[in-house]
């Protein structure tokens, strides 16, 4: 009996094993450098990574909005302003020809 | 010009001046107070108000320019010429409103400042050949042979004015077409926005066009002036 015991256990013990090793999660990698406690001036960023396009994303859509409209009115005012430019010197301009004209009619 | 025919024209301009400055005021109580956030792109969207009707004036601008140097080519009056320069120079300065706001909202968009869009790159176009224009205009008085020159400028950029508006539409490329396009649409309060900004830059266009072509007949009258005082 005791034999038919022990031999039972060896049985399952041989079957068991592989079976439990089988299905047992992949052991824990090494810890890593970067998972070793540090002390505060290890833990310093060493490196920047630029992200591209849509995700690096951090202007504001207010800001760009007030920019726009920003840019719309001060091209306007600058363009009345050079409208205005161009009439006064066309003024002055013809000032200038009438005085002339005058003084041509005087002589 | 008769005193009462001055008269009538500058109460029009008075009128078309104060209707345009309270279409603005509502305008941009419309933008910022009625017309919802747009869900996806957020408040940059209401960029599309004046960048829109932006573009619109900027074909106004253009194609006055085309007329007036199309007619001043069969017949050489001065004052069509004076209305081409008009044309060019406001349809130019909407134009660069176009290509600086339209970045802006890019950005936030599609995450890129520019691209080589089929409508943006037609526009730049536009704008160039416009700059050209009035760069050849700027030299000084202009002679006969300048202002021919530039007459052919002129009809030769507008023909880019169509390649702006069909190239969503028969090229592939990023631009929104909620306007020309078989999509969602617009909801009804960004329409109406959108309708009053219409309205609003078609008169700021009509008065630049307007103040901008007399103030060259006057500079092109002084030049004729000045040039038969050194004859005499």
């Amino acid at each position: 009996m005791r034999a038919l015991i022990a031999a039972l256990v060896l049985g399952c013990t041989m079957l068991l094993v592989p079976v439990a090793l089988a299905e047992e999660p992949p052991a824990e990698p090494a810890a890593t450098a970067a998972e070793t406690p540090k002390d505060a001036a290890e833990e310093r960023a060493t490196q920047f990574v630029g992200v591209r396009g849509p995700e690096a994303e951090s202007i504001s859509g207010g800001a760009l909005l007030l920019a726009a409209y920003a840019i719309v009115w001060a091209l306007l005012f600058l363009f009345l302003m050079r409208m205005r430019g161009l009439q006064r010197q066309t003024a002055e301009e013809l000032e200038r020809l009438s005085a002339e004209i005058r003084a041509s009619g005087a002589r | 010009m008769s005193s009462a025919r001055q008269s009538g024209t500058s109460t029009v301009w008075s009128l078309v001046l104060f209707a345009t400055l309270a279409l603005f005021a509502a305008t941009l109580y419309a933008i910022f107070v009625v017309a919802p956030v747009e869900q996806q792109m957020g408040i940059v969207q209401k960029i599309f108000y004046f960048h829109v009707p932006s573009a619109y004036a900027m074909y106004v601008g253009f194609g006055v320019s085309a007329v007036g140097s199309a007619v001043y080519l069969l017949k050489r009056d001065p004052k069509w010429d004076a209305l081409g320069v008009a044309g060019a120079e406001v349809g130019t300065l909407f134009c660069l409103i176009v290509l600086l706001t339209g970045p802006l909202w890019a950005r936030k968009a599609w995450g890129v400042w520019w691209t080589w869009d089929p409508r943006l790159t037609t526009t730049l176009l536009a704008g160039m050949i416009f700059a050209a224009y009035l760069a050849l205009r700027s030299m000084g008085d202009a002679g006969e042979v300048e202002k021919r020159f530039a007459a052919g400028l002129a009809l030769f950029g507008v023909v880019d004015l169509p390649l702006i508006h069909y190239s969503v539409q028969r090229w592939r490329g990023g631009h929104p077409t909620v306007i020309t396009g078989k999509g969602g649409g617009l909801e009804s309060e960004m329409y109406w926005t959108l309708g009053l900004s219409f309205i609003a830059f078609t008169g700021l266009a009509v008065l630049l066009i307007w103040a901008r072509a007399s103030v060259e007949r006057q500079r092109e009258q002084t030049a004729r002036l000045r040039l038969e005082l050194m004859h005499r």
